[in-house]
């Protein structure tokens, strides 16, 4: 088990080196002129040249990335053409709050997904069943910016329960909590309706199986059929989907960011993009790579916890 | 099972009943709050939600709405142009003469203090500007204050600022937001840009980068006691979410609203639509440089083909038809220049399409990605057609688009300016004086005559001589039909009824000194 998380962290390395490497040059060499978008529409070519002297975009862009590199090496992510922010404090501010968001999303996702998935697995083929996968797949098909939206419409403007926007209150108070509700059920609805559909195949799989029929058979209680004995083999592929999604909420709470005014790295990733602010986005694109790969290594550690049959020696 | 699913619905209930209880409970307190509060001093908070953060607070490094929103609160220029008689009056200024053609002799008011201390005199005025000006700066405006050869102290609160050449549009540039006089102790010991420090109304209070931008009172302004006690600019990407934060009390006042939210904020009854005529203008440009937009007939084909109107009725009253470039509410601005142009007619536009073959090819149109571009083209795209000019639609990202419109690559593309100056020269000489080729003349117009008449209109101080000089050169632009005006733009924000005295600027600028909250 070291050895594998001593490769993995090795190869991450590499692979974060590779990754600035693209998102660097893609960047350089996208339309786009950092200079030109901080001028604005106003500014003469003087003032442009002046800027793009400022920011060291005269340089030529091998040395811009070495010297980038150097600096990320030594933890420094740079500073924002923009705003001039330190780049590691700027996602810093920002990464709590989507980190909040994530971890809501996942629980809310991970809740219903378990639940409507089991339900539907042990209820096979009864209306209970039609309506949680209908229920899946409308999840699948809503997309974000709408659901949030009406939301918003529905429990803020009109029965007025919850605010109709932004996290400024911690998560651990009532108020942080409220301000959690919607943006966490606008994005872990996608991931709900996957990991049902994913609990749902898995589960009827195992309930087929001969150990199943043959502890049935022993008489042991259907309580302790369904949550020990199957639910242990049945969530091996529920937690890689859960894995891979929490990746991806991470990286995907954009939508979520923007509908619901929430300061998180997504709404400084897509922000930092329409500016051209090459430091920021390359910063936030780092980080959002690496928890990716950083989730991807515990999803396969925790894969040996719930089934010792795996062994990565 | 059934022991789950009962406890699992059951706390759900429990909990959103916890939650509008408590919410309910807020509000209540919210509203009585503000009804008792006329005069209770608690009250007077504004919250302003903006659709993106400020890239800075200082006039002398930014360029863009969102930072003149607050550094217009921060921060007071020399001059400002009178909202509703469009004349430059002094602010900071006292008077002003100018002895000859290159130099201004600028009187300042005398006592008034920067929110630091340091006191306001003609030392502050001289580094502003010159600091405005240093290539090493960087300012994105410095071409606000290009003719200007050198800034001198005359004495504690007279200064003089000495052109290369004559320079018409000094007093608007001086009315510029992004000339405002910052404090000079401030600025060399500290970042303005982060913490800005002006004679403004609101002082600087915090700033949560992302999140919100907090200002608050100036007990000792000079104009007196300002209204509010705190003004906070909130970060609310979405429009839709921002008004839906007014409907809830979490937000008060929003601007640039569209037509398509106008309709909702018209709807709720505890909100007011204020409205202005502005001096943005929206253009469809065409390259001078490829052929046949070359052509004057081409143009003029396109003008006839194009049913203006029709458009501008799509707007819903937020925008203004007319035929002048220079706009209604723009410096230069003539009457007679709405007689100009080429009406819809859509018979003449054919007439010449087919004459000289313009329907032979396909152009490129290229449209920023931004809703109102979209619909504009559109329209025109589907106006085009109907007398035979076969328009392809390109859509771009705004980064892109300013690259690749800068380059010049398209045949016909959409522009606006949201002319700050509120002057015809800072419209025309950037848009269309060749000098500017490569850069804001993105419709790579080069007309000597023209160039003449603007250039004139520059280094004239008489302003009377100034305003003739515009009128032709815009009578000039019209006709030759360069740019064909789409619409004129119309200033609009939307304020919860609590909100008193709100008066917005024809540039889209807004003061909120004199505001309050009932």
């Amino acid at each position: 088990m070291l050895n594998l998380i001593v490769s993995r962290i090795a190869q991450m390395f590499f692979l974060l080196i590779g990754i600035s490497f693209i998102v660097f040059m893609s960047m350089h060499f996208a339309p786009g002129d950092p200079a030109r978008i901080i001028g604005g529409p106003t500014a003469t070519e003087s003032d442009i040249t002046n800027i793009r002297i400022s920011l060291g975009l005269d340089q030529p862009v091998l040395i811009q990335y070495k010297d980038y590199l150097l600096g990320v090496l030594q933890g420094d992510l740079g500073y924002s053409y923009q705003t001039n922010e330190s780049v590691n404090e700027a996602i810093a501010t920002r990464f709590p709050n989507t980190l909040n968001l994530a971890i809501a999303s996942m629980i809310v996702a991970i809740i219903i997904g378990v639940f409507a998935g089991v339900i539907s697995a042990l209820k096979q083929n009864t209306w209970l069943d039609v309506f949680t996968t209908t229920g899946a797949l409308a999840g699948i098909s809503i997309p974000n910016f709408w659901l949030g939206t009406i939301l918003i419409l529905i429990f803020a403007v009109n029965l007025q329960w919850l605010p109709a926007g932004q996290l400024t209150a911690p998560f651990w108070t009532v108020e942080g909590m409220k301000q959690l509700i919607l943006p966490a059920i606008t994005l872990g609805t996608g991931s709900a309706a996957l990991i049902a559909r994913m609990t749902r195949s898995s589960m009827l799989e195992v309930v087929r199986s001969d150990y199943v029929r043959t502890a049935r058979a022993k008489g042991v209680k259907e309580k302790v059929v369904v949550f020990v004995h199957c639910m242990r083999n049945a969530m091996i592929p529920v937690i890689t989907v859960i894995g891979m999604n929490f990746g991806f909420l991470l990286g995907g709470t954009i939508i979520t960011e923007q509908v619901f005014a929430i300061n998180g790295v997504g709404r400084l990733m897509i922000d930092a993009i329409a500016n051209r602010d090459f430091p920021m986005v390359q910063g936030s694109v780092l980080l959002v790579a690496s928890l990716f790969v950083i989730v991807n290594l515990i999803v396969d550690i925790v894969y040996a916890f719930i089934d010792p049959r795996i062994s990565y020696d | 099972m059934k022991k789950i699913l009962f406890s699992l619905v059951a706390l759900t209930f429990l909990l959103l009943a916890a939650c509008s209880s408590d919410s309910n409970g807020n509000n209540e307190q919210g509203s009585n709050g503000n009804e008792e509060g006329g005069e209770s001093a608690a009250d007077q908070e504004l919250i302003y939600a903006t659709t993106s953060d400020a890239p800075g607070l200082s006039p002398i490094d930014t360029n863009d709405s969102v930072s003149s929103n607050v550094v217009d609160q921060v921060f007071e220029t020399l001059f400002v142009r009178n909202s509703d008689t469009g004349e430059i009056e002094p602010r900071l200024a006292e008077s002003y003469e100018t002895p000859d053609d290159t130099t201004w002799v600028i009187e300042l008011k005398e006592g008034i203090e920067f929110h630091d201390g340091t006191p306001f005199n003609a030392e502050a005025v001289k580094y502003t500007f010159e600091t405005l000006i240093d290539p090493e700066r960087a300012a994105p405006r410095a071409s606000l204050l290009a003719p200007v050869e050198s800034v001198e102290v005359e004495d504690e609160y007279t200064v003089v600022i000495n052109t290369k050449e004559p320079y018409g549009a000094m007093l608007a540039a001086l009315s510029h937001s992004n000339s405002a006089i910052v404090s000079p102790e401030a600025d060399q010991n500290g970042d303005i840009n982060q913490e800005p420090v002006g004679t403004g109304p609101y002082k600087f209070v915090e700033w949560s980068k992302g999140d919100q931008i907090v200002l608050e009172k100036n007990e000792d302004y000079w104009r007196g006691e300002p209204g509010l006690d705190k003004v906070t600019f909130k970060v609310v990407p979405s429009v839709s979410t921002a008004i839906s934060m007014m409907e809830t009390g979490e937000v008060h006042f929003i601007d640039g609203v569209t037509s398509e939210h106008k309709s909702r904020i018209e709807g709720n009854d505890s909100f007011e639509l204020i409205t202005k005529d502005g001096t943005p203008v929206y253009n469809l440009g065409f390259n001078y440089e490829h052929e046949p937009m070359n052509d004057v007939e081409f143009r003029k084909a396109v003008s006839h083909a194009l049913n203006r109107d029709s458009y501008v009725e799509t707007l819903d009253g937020l925008g203004v038809r007319s035929n002048s470039i220079v706009g209604p509410q723009v410096f230069g601005y003539d009457e007679s220049n709405e007689d100009l142009g080429y009406e819809y007619d859509p018979e003449k536009a054919k007439e010449i399409v087919e004459e000289n073959g313009f329907d032979s090819e396909t152009y490129h149109m290229l449209v920023p990605n931004r809703d109102a571009y979209i619909n504009m083209g559109e329209i025109v795209q589907a106006q085009l057609s109907e007398v035979g000019i076969n328009v392809e639609m390109e859509m771009m990202e705004w980064g892109t688009f300013l690259d690749v419109a800068t380059e010049g690559e398209f045949d016909l593309t959409f522009l606006s300016w949201s002319n700050v100056t509120g002057d015809g020269s800072e419209l025309l000489y950037p848009n269309l004086h060749s000098d500017n080729i490569g850069s804001s003349n993105r419709a790579r117009y080069a007309n000597d005559e023209f160039d003449q008449l603007v250039e004139a209109s520059r280094d004239t101080t008489d302003q009377e001589a100034r305003k003739e000089f515009l009128v032709e050169a815009n009578q000039l632009a019209v006709e030759d039909a360069i740019w064909i005006p789409m619409h004129h733009g119309v200033i609009a924000a939307a304020v919860h009824e609590s909100v008193k005295g709100l008066e917005l600027e024809s540039t889209g600028r807004w003061e909120l000194y004199q505001v309050t909250r009932e």
